[in-house]
């Protein structure tokens, strides 16, 4: 079956996108729940669109689905237009949050309905079907009724189902939201394994942001209705543009600063009584004056407290977490009054104890103090 | 919402059956207004006559009989289905809540007619009850209950339980045990949990049920046609009477029309009652 | 936890109440059941002998069995009919909102508290008026009429619980929409159909009001022969009627329990 799907070759991927979202949009009843929309995904790559409950990503997949009509924009997939297209034409694969394996149905029933419905030969579907669960190795459970089988077997019927139709794409739906943590991890190697042998163009949707780190070529971060960061995950985490991003993929410790002055690529800050020059990544930097600082935990780095380029901080509370320990520190410059560092556990300090914080001169980023909170 | 128009024929069969409906309503509020031509099946010219009839007092009793009838079974069901639900949902063993359900819902199957031909013979001069109570000597003469309101009532009582029942059964069924645990965790007993929590988080469904006891009381036929025997005459009982023994289908028309707008009135006002109580309940 | 005598009393006194209730639920029954094997015409408690000739007497009264014939044939076509009619409207109310939606649920669903008396009345005054004969459709009609709001409510409930991902999966997988109703749709919804069906059928058989005022000699169904009976004749034929009656009902009933549980077809769960 895997040879039959076309591998994703470097020159696909500078030929026509797989998917392409002009300045689609979408309103239920007055409320915008998709603000228009751009955005090309590439042949054979995994993007992910990630974000908290409401911000439109499952708007977004219901629309490259079908199962909604967009109101305005244009909608293709590999260079046709199927904006009007209803989803039984699409030829798109789906695996559904709770998989949606028809009850009725066995495991080799639910795997050939697609075949079916393209009224493939009885003997090419027997083939089909058997290599389809041979992928997801579930060739022994083709008679079993998916009540039967384990929350981890059902994803893995599922994707066999999506995947023998040959799909132009992939579109998954909050899959692994069902299962408990180890078979979780386990289950994302294995599709993104599958994913990547096949060269699937995928779109994958997911609040979860450790999941859409570890799997994604490119993250679409979103929020209320809009995309507003693209990127692959390590421009996701390394470099937010704003500061809805920085704290919704991974920790972020932020402070309350005034920018003072700022050239191409260096800024003076003060941070209370601390003064700091900074060089960012920032495309945009705000203009001078009240701006929030931004900086990961494992970027801060513990010192003396008596330093002049230390943000000064008492600890509140250390929480021991194995290999690490979390340092909760109170610190009068961070919005929120609280700043949250990573120490080796043997450092962990004892509550009351003063320290500084010294942030690296490349790394932190510069936000205006009014950027969005949601 | 679906964008497949062509699936929304399927309403086209249910949509011939509205007209039927609403033909068969026209019909009655057209017969209403037309004037009766004795020994003819045909009605005569337009007139009101007919709903100036209706304030004669035989039908004033009719309708004062009915109010009764509703109001002494609906209490009644109420004070002995809601045990009988409460028996039910609450019952620790599955085998005793299949058979109270069994039990207290299989006469809702049965019909009106089997029902009441049975509370004939219980409640009959010579009956089941009067046999009894003779036996044991307890009384001398037999206690008349057919041809009366009480034997009306008590047949009426058993034909609206099963409704009650179920309305009510399905009401507690979705009451929050732990709200109860919470109240006993805080140091109520049992009659007092009963009394402050599930009594009154039950009541729009109380209310609701009476409110359907109201609706098949008022459209009982058969039980006081059979058990009141003629003297204790209904709506249901003169419209049947009207029509079919002095052929007088006007007159039936009009009095089934003052009938059905009272209904209407009536299950309005319970509507408006539960609506209010479900914006004060729990949700 | 230790009971106080105030639950112990408390329990008894339930106890005691639920017997009694559960006894006047079931007295006619038991009345009936010894009044069909009583041997003599007129009614007795005790009876002074036992006989099957009430049974025999049922068999050969020629209205109940046409009667029988009549109320099976009604409830099945009817039955049918509000079947499809109503699952179709439950369809287009669950999934489509047009003009008109709310005042034709409104109509339809008026039976349910409109008096069966005013149904067949109605019914009957438009027949005349059309000309139309009082043949058994006219029956099929009336019974139709009244049983479709229990079947669209029924399932409508279905459809209600239904998982719409699962006619998405399909959808995705190439089918279009009428392959998807019959391949997904309708076979997930069908033990709401059935159920919804046999309650309609069971209705329909009950029937007695409403087709007292349509029904003539030929079309009467069992219940108006029953009546018709008790008006003429005091001896307990009818309860021996009534006995198989409760029978079959009974037999119906506990086969929609084992396969459907009547807590849910009734919601009570």
């Amino acid at each position: 079956m895997s040879s039959e799907i076309p591998r994703n070759t470097p020159q696909d991927s500078r030929q026509h996108p797989a998917v392409q979202i002009d300045g689609v949009a979408k309103s239920f009843s007055g409320t915008v729940a998709l603000e228009p929309v751009w955005l090309k995904i590439r042949r054979g790559e995994f993007l992910t669109l990630l974000g908290p409950s409401g911000c439109g990503k499952t708007t977004l997949l219901n629309l490259i689905a079908g199962f909604l009509e967009a109101d305005e924009g244009e909608l293709f997939i590999n260079r046709d237009l199927v904006t009007q297209v209803p989803p039984h034409q699409r030829e798109i694969g789906i695996v559904f949050q709770n998989y949606a394996l028809f009850p009725h149905m066995n495991v080799a029933q639910n795997v050939a309905y697609g075949l079916r419905t393209r009224r493939v030969s009885k003997a090419e579907t027997a083939e089909r079907v058997r290599e389809a669960l041979a992928l997801v190795k579930l060739e022994d459970f083709a008679d079993r009724r998916p009540r039967q089988l384990s929350g981890g077997q059902q994803q893995r019927v599922a994707l066999a189902r999506a995947l023998v139709i040959r799909p132009r794409v992939l579109l998954l739906d909050e899959p692994f939201s069902a299962l408990d943590r180890n078979l979780r991890t386990a289950m994302q190697v294995e599709l993104k394994e599958i994913q990547s042998r096949l060269g699937l163009t995928t779109v994958f949707v997911t609040h979860d942001q450790s999941e859409a780190l570890s799997m994604s070529d490119r993250i679409a971060v979103m929020s209320r209705g809009r995309i507003r960061q693209i990127g692959t995950p390590t421009e996701i985490y390394d470099q937010p543009q704003s500061r809805f991003v920085s704290t919704f993929v991974g920790d972020a410790n932020l402070f309350s600063a005034t920018l003072r002055e700022k050239t191409t690529a260096d800024a003076i800050l003060e941070v209370g009584s601390t003064r700091l020059t900074l060089s960012t990544y920032q495309v945009d930097m705000p203009a001078p004056g009240p701006v929030t600082l931004f900086v990961r935990p494992e970027q801060c780095v513990l010192t003396d407290s008596g330093k002049p380029d230390a943000i000064p901080a008492t600890v509140a509370l250390s929480v021991y977490q194995g290999s690490y320990a979390e340092l909760h520190l109170d610190c009068p410059s961070a919005e929120g009054g609280r700043v949250m560092l990573r120490v080796p556990a043997s450092q962990a300090l004892p509550a009351g104890a003063s320290v500084g914080i010294a942030l690296p001169q490349r790394g932190p980023a510069i936000y205006a103090r009014e950027d969005d909170i949601a | 919402m679906s964008k497949r128009p062509f699936l929304g024929w399927f309403a086209s069969p249910s949509i011939l059956i509205a007209f039927a409906i609403a033909a068969s309503f026209l019909a009655i509020v057209q017969y209403s207004l037309r004037a009766h031509v004795p020994g003819s099946l045909n009605p005569g010219g337009l007139t009101l006559d007919n709903f100036t009839t209706l304030w004669k007092a035989v039908y004033g009793q009719a309708f004062l009989n009915t109010v009764l009838l509703c109001f002494w079974t609906a209490l009644f069901t109420l004070l002995i289905g809601y045990p009988l639900a409460f028996a039910m949902v609450r019952a620790k063993s599955a085998r005793l809540r299949s058979a109270i359900l069994l039990i207290s819902l299989t006469p809702l199957f049965l019909g009106e007619i089997v029902r009441t031909y049975s509370w004939m013979i219980v409640l009959g001069n010579r009956g089941f009850v009067n046999a009894v109570l003779m036996q044991m000597g307890l009384i001398d003469r037999p206690i008349d209950f057919m041809f009366t309101m009480t034997g009306v009532v008590i047949a009426l009582v058993h034909f609206t339980l099963p409704i009650v029942v179920v309305m009510l059964a399905a009401a507690l069924s979705h009451i929050d045990r732990n709200l109860e645990r919470a109240a006993t965790s805080l140091g109520a007993g049992r009659v007092r949990v009963f009394a402050t929590v599930t009594l009154p988080l039950s009541i729009p469904g109380i209310v609701a049920a009476t409110s359907t006891a109201f609706a098949w009381t008022f459209s009982a036929f058969a039980t006081p046609q059979m058990i009141g025997g003629g003297k204790v005459q209904t709506i249901s009982t003169l419209v049947y009477q009207v029509g079919f023994a002095s052929f007088n289908f006007p007159l039936a028309a009009s009095l089934s029309l003052v009938g059905l707008l009272f209904t209407i009135a009536v299950l309005a006002i319970f509507n408006t009652g539960i609506r209010r109580l479900e914006k004060i309940g729990a949700h | 936890m230790k009971k106080t005598i105030l639950d112990h009393a408390l329990d008894w006194a339930g106890r005691i109440l639920l017997t009694a209730i559960l006894c006047f639920v079931l007295l006619p029954f038991i009345v009936v059941l010894i009044a069909s094997f009583n041997e003599s015409a007129i009614l007795t408690f005790p009876p002074k002998g036992w006989s099957f000739r009430w049974y025999a007497n049922a068999f050969e009264y020629r209205d109940f069995g046409e009667g029988l014939v009549n109320s099976l044939m009604i409830a099945a076509i009817g039955a049918t009919i509000a079947l499809i009619a109503g699952s179709g409207f439950a369809y287009v109310l669950n999934r489509y909102d047009f003009a008109l939606k709310s005042l034709l649920n409104g109509v339809l669903m008026s039976p349910l508290i409109i008096p069966n008396f005013t149904i067949g009345l109605g019914l009957l005054i438009l027949s005349a008026a059309a000309s139309l004969p009082r043949s058994v459709w006219l029956v099929v009609a009336v019974h139709v009429i009244i049983v479709l709001p229990f079947v669209v409510r029924s399932v409508y409930v279905s459809l209600q619980n239904f998982e719409r991902r699962y006619e998405q999966a399909a959808e995705s997988l190439g089918a279009g929409p009428v392959h998807v109703l019959l391949t997904i749709t309708l076979p997930l919804l069908l033990p709401g159909l059935v159920s919804g069906g046999l309650f309609a059928a069971i209705l329909s058989f009950n029937e007695f009001t409403a087709s007292l005022f349509v029904v003539n000699q030929r079309t009467q169904t069992l219940p108006v022969a029953m009546y018709n009976y008790v008006r003429e004749y005091a001896d307990p034929t009818l309860a021996a009627v009534s006995v198989i009656y409760v029978a079959v009902v009974a037999v119906m009933l506990l086969l929609v329990h084992k396969f459907f549980r009547l807590e849910k077809v009734l919601n009570v769960e």
